[in-house]
């Protein structure tokens, strides 16, 4: 695989919140690099000397000269991302990444989303409405304020919305509404916390419909240095995140081995 | 002339900057961010003489300008190794230093032979100073009889320059260094990681998996550079110094301390083009200053 990927410095053009914890931040790049939904960069303060170290693994939420990311806040990294000014530059290492796979004609495309997971699979949903399909997105989260995007998603897929409150759309899971859409000729793209997509993948192998997965795990490099973001691989051993993912054939994964402690799901910290 | 040209022992190199194990992969992982070869060298991830999945997750952790790691030396061996990367390397005309790690003597010097017949390969460094693995490793390291015996045997087999990287967690560290110096070692590598330790709050337990993780970047700079310079002051030896090395001026610190190289490890992450910088840096600040980079070793024991 010969990457285009490079470092740029690209200052933050706009932050817009999207309530609650949720930031979208734009790049101005100037250039199109030539991300692929489902594909990521290391972002990383090009002014925030010796901490946070490392950069954050984020997926393209959109790409062209002028990439999004969708952030959560969940550590420092992240809230100086969601603190940053336009201006402010940043340190942009991508595409990196293997991207979703193309959808197989004939079959429909079901996005399950999780949270900030909604990222790569809202661009995946661009890309499809752009050639006139129309998936079928099931978007959860904890509460109504843990949905964000949720409009955007809205006007390209036929959406289901679930929170585990009830504040928002059914109450419950995003895995409450997916089998009964197994049983067509559809294909699952998820992103979202390991556990759930532990759970989609389990529903997808047991009916045999084709699951791609998109993980988040600690990184420090992103292209194949660091060796951090290793998952159990099916039959043994380790695959790697960041070159061999983060979309994946969810048949890849060992899931009996995969699941994290919740508070270190990614290195988005 | 050369501003930037150093010796370390038969070897010399177009200029002090290397790139640290581990941090570096195989070298060609960088090729889309810069010419590896315009450095003075680059060290392998440590190279087994099987091929090593190393340990399950999480293994790598941010702590405060710093982070911990314990990848466990997951690696591809030295087979695969001399199969699929060196010829690349050396066609590219990049210095090698083959960074090498084994739990028993007698894997040590089988490693170093394979290596030592291959062309591109221009020194070893024995890893006897890893953190993360239950065998071998650091047991080597933090022992003057042990790191000797090792070190001796390697000598014995190969004609290979041989640098050995120091661990800071040898109670003696000096003690280590001369029985190194003393047992045939070219060079010494100071320092490999401290074992850090890191834990969730939330759920209760160890943040990384293998519990202890190696503790790199700039927080580890201070206590690198301190025993770089007590060991300039014990061994004869060239001192290739590392540790929390993000800058040029970082870099300068361990040179004017008396190391004769210097190795950026960690900041590669930060930035992949880190250890570039460095060696810009570095140069700038001899043409400015009028000087040279030997000129330089040393400077600040004056």
């Amino acid at each position: 695989m010969a990457p285009h990927r490079a470092q740029v410095v690209a200052p933050l053009l706009r932050r817009e919140s999207m309530g609650n914890a949720y930031q979208v931040l734009t790049f101005d790049v100037g250039r199109d690099l030539g991300a692929l939904p489902g594909q990521f960069l290391m972002v990383r303060g090009a002014e925030w000397g010796d901490a946070p170290l490392l950069p954050r693994p984020m997926s393209y939420l959109s790409g062209g000269a002028t990439p999004t990311i969708l952030v959560k806040v969940v550590g420092e990294g992240t809230t100086r991302m969601a603190r940053a000014e336009p201006g402010e530059p940043f340190s942009l290492i991508g595409p990196l990444g293997v991207p979703w796979r193309a959808p197989t004609p004939g079959r429909r495309a079901v996005l399950v989303a999780g949270g900030v997971g909604v990222a790569p699979l809202l661009f995946l949903a661009r890309t499809l409405s752009a050639t006139g399909q129309r998936p079928i997105a099931l978007y959860g989260g904890r509460t109504k304020k843990d949905l964000p995007l949720d409009d955007d998603l809205a006007l390209i897929t036929d959406l289901h919305l679930t929170t585990e409150d009830g504040s928002r759309g059914q109450k419950g899971r995003v895995t409450d509404a997916l089998g009964a859409l197994l049983a067509e000729d559809v294909e699952v793209f998820t992103c979202g916390p390991d556990r759930m997509m532990a759970a989609v993948a389990e529903m997808c192998a047991r009916r045999d419909v084709p699951c791609e997965v998109s993980v988040e795990t600690p990184m420090a490099c992103g292209y194949g240095v660091c060796l951090g973001c290793p998952l159990p691989a099916a039959g043994g051993g380790y695959i790697y995140a960041c070159t061999e993912g983060p979309c994946i054939d969810a048949r890849r994964i060992d899931w009996s081995r995969a699941e994290r402690a919740p508070s270190a799901g990614g290195a988005a910290s | 002339m050369n501003r930037l040209a150093v010796q370390i022992g038969s070897l010399e190199l177009e200029n002090p900057v290397l790139t640290a194990s581990g941090t570096f992969g195989y070298g060609l992982e960088y090729d889309d961010f810069f010419d590896v070869a315009t450095l003075g060298g680059i060290c392998t991830k440590g190279l087994s003489r099987e091929p090593r999945a190393g340990n399950p997750p999480e293994r790598i952790c941010e702590t405060p300008a710093s982070m911990l790691n314990a990848i466990g030396l997951a690696n591809v061996g030295v087979e695969a190794f001399c199969r699929d990367k060196l010829p690349i390397l050396r066609e590219r005309g990049v210095t090698v230093i083959a960074n090498i790690f084994a739990s028993s003597t007698d894997d040590f010097v089988a490693i170093a032979e394979r290596l030592g017949g291959e062309p591109g390969v221009h020194a070893l460094e024995l890893n006897v100073s890893c953190p993360n693995v239950s065998h071998g490793g650091i047991e080597f390291g933090k022992d003057p009889t042990l790191a000797a015996q090792v070190t001796g045997a390697v000598r014995r087999a190969v004609k290979l320059p041989l640098w050995v990287k120091m661990s800071p967690e040898a109670g003696d560290i000096v003690a280590v260094a001369k029985a190194c110096e003393d047992a045939g070692a070219d060079a010494l590598t100071a320092i490999n990681t401290i074992r850090g330790m890191t834990i969730d709050v939330d759920a209760e337990r160890q943040r990384l998996a293998n519990r202890t993780g190696g503790f790199s970047g700039p927080a580890l700079r201070p206590i690198a550079l301190r025993i770089v310079w007590d060991l300039v002051g014990a061994v004869k030896i060239p001192v290739i110094g590392i540790g929390g090395i993000s800058t040029w001026r970082d870099a300068l610190e361990f040179l004017l301390a008396g190391a004769r190289a210097i190795q950026v490890g960690t900041a590669s992450f930060a930035d992949p083009c880190a250890a570039q910088k460095v060696l810009a840096g570095i140069a700038a600040h001899c043409e400015r200053h009028g000087t040279t980079v030997t000129e330089l070793i040393g400077r600040a024991r004056r």
